[in-house]
């Protein structure tokens, strides 16, 4: 199954960027944190807190950059994002377990 | 080396290790080493909640009229987290605290405690509610056999810390035989080793063992059953997702070798026992779950399922300290579980704590469109 959202256009709004994920392609803006925009599109992450201080949204991140408006107090692991508060800042590839 | 409750040597603190450095003398929190247990405390103490504030007159009424195996596996998950908590209202304090070198540290240790302290009190609250004499439950704590068999795997790693530790602050370095024990032989390298490991078994205790029971507790409310009950657990599980998130700082500020540089090779050395406990106390939860379940399952839960969810969450929590996941279950079989656990709707009265996540295999005749609009395969 491939996600490709036709109405927006990247080109058009330089704060749009794509996820990978698998086969899989989600457009994310900067407005929010990737998971409640990975929820959306019907993607199932695993969550807890949602404030950024259980870990249980680790998800891997394979390349591409994400920031957080605030230092969460979960570990992130180096190569991995705490989706319910990482901010997507270019396009990126992400993964689940192996 | 002996422990001093007022250490009269001057050093500079933000160059202690964690643990087995300089015993802590002045309890300051201007200036961090780690400034993340400072962050620790504050959101810990943003939590405080007490027991009482939560009505369980409803519950009361509710456990009557449960089916005597859910009676069973409501009582048995009861019993199994009064044990673990009432391990984790005292050992972190008596294990940790002769040996922490950090005064935000041995704060967030203390913090961490108290808050296990809650947690207990809140089943005494809870069972005091539902049953006449609450002594038959507390006793059987110490003499069921499926409780005593975890109460072993839960307490050997503290026991083990804290004996050493003892031994280490009275006689100093050295082999020492202990009467009943054998030759403990007291180096550096073992404490620290024996501390990693602590360390290691407390984070599966708090991110793993707990989970059956919240599984259980978030299944009956599901089917508006002892609600006040998962009030009650939803606190505990913020709680706990705060302890666990300490743990693994605790690890892998250990394995980074940022902390203290022999830490981390203890921490590389120790990597296939600490799977090894990951994997144990998977196994054990698992039969713990077959253990409820043993005179019928609930509506939306079984030991199968129940059991696929303790490997997919020991997955998750391996990943979190840096070790590779083990378990073939790769998708949480309870996804509607995290909407109990999350804990922005914490505040919210028992009544109207309606969550409109489904439940597996749930038979609900009231069933209208609206109930599937989060329905996720
Ligand atoms: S859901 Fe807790 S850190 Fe993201
Ligand atoms: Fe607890
Ligand atoms: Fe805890």
């Amino acid at each position: 199954m491939t996600l490709i959202s036709k109405s927006t256009n990247p080109t058009k709004n330089d704060k749009v960027h794509r996820v990978l994920l698998g086969k899989k392609q989600i457009l994310v803006t900067e407005e929010e944190p990737l998971l409640i925009q990975l929820e959306r599109a019907g993607i199932h992450v695993e969550y807890q807190c949602r404030e950024g201080y259980c870990s249980s949204c680790s998800i891997k991140l394979l390349w591409g950059h994400v920031s957080y408006p605030f230092e969460p107090l979960a570990w992130v692991q180096s190569g991995y994002l705490l989706a319910c508060c990482a901010i997507v800042k270019s396009d990126i590839e992400i993964a689940f377990f192996d | 080396m002996s422990y001093s409750t007022f250490n009269r040597k001057h050093f500079d603190s933000m160059k202690e290790p964690m643990f087995f450095g300089e015993n802590v003398n002045v309890a300051r929190y201007d200036q961090q080493k780690h400034p993340i247990f400072e962050k620790l405390i504050e959101k810990q103490l943003s939590f405080f909640w007490r027991p009482e504030e939560v009505d369980l007159s409803t519950d009361r009424k509710d456990f009557q009229r449960l089916e005597e195996h859910e009676q069973h596996i409501f009582l048995s998950n009861l019993k199994y987290q009064t044990l673990l908590d009432s391990v984790q209202g005292r050992s972190p304090n008596v294990a940790l605290l002769p040996i922490v070198s950090l005064p935000e540290l041995e704060t967030w240790i203390e913090t961490w405690s108290f808050s296990e302290t809650i947690h207990s009190r809140s089943y005494t609250h809870i069972i005091r509610n539902i049953v006449n004499d609450p002594t038959k439950i507390f006793d059987d704590i110490v003499t069921n056999e499926e409780i005593t068999k975890r109460a072993d795997s839960v307490s050997i790693y503290y026991d083990r810390l804290i004996e050493m530790v003892n031994l280490y602050n009275t006689m100093g370095m050295g082999t020492f035989n202990v009467p009943g024990k054998g030759d403990i032989e007291i180096s550096m390298p073992k404490l620290k080793k024996a501390l990693y490991l602590t360390i290691a078994s407390v984070n599966v205790l708090e991110a793993i063992r707990f989970y059956v029971s919240f599984a259980c507790s978030f299944a009956f409310a599901e089917r508006t059953l002892m609600e006040g009950n998962a009030k009650i657990i939803k606190l505990i599980a913020r709680d706990e997702a705060l302890h666990l998130t300490g743990t693994q700082h605790m690890l892998n500020l250990m394995a980074s070798g940022k902390d203290d540089p022999e830490m981390a090779e203890i921490a590389a050395e120790c990597q296939d026992e600490v799977r090894q406990i990951f994997i144990e106390a998977a196994e054990q939860e698992k039969e713990w779950a077959t253990y409820l379940f043993k005179d019928g399952s609930m509506i939306g839960l079984n030991a199968q399922i129940l059991g696929q969810y303790v490997e997919y969450i020991t997955n998750v929590r391996m990943q979190a300290v840096g070790l590779e996941t083990c378990f073939a279950t790769k998708h949480n079989p309870i996804p509607w579980i995290n909407a109990w656990l999350v804990s922005d709707n914490v505040q919210v009265a028992p009544q109207e704590a309606e969550i409109s996540s489904y439940l597996v295999g749930q038979t609900d005749n009231n069933l209208d469109d609206s109930d599937f609009d989060d329905f996720d395969l």
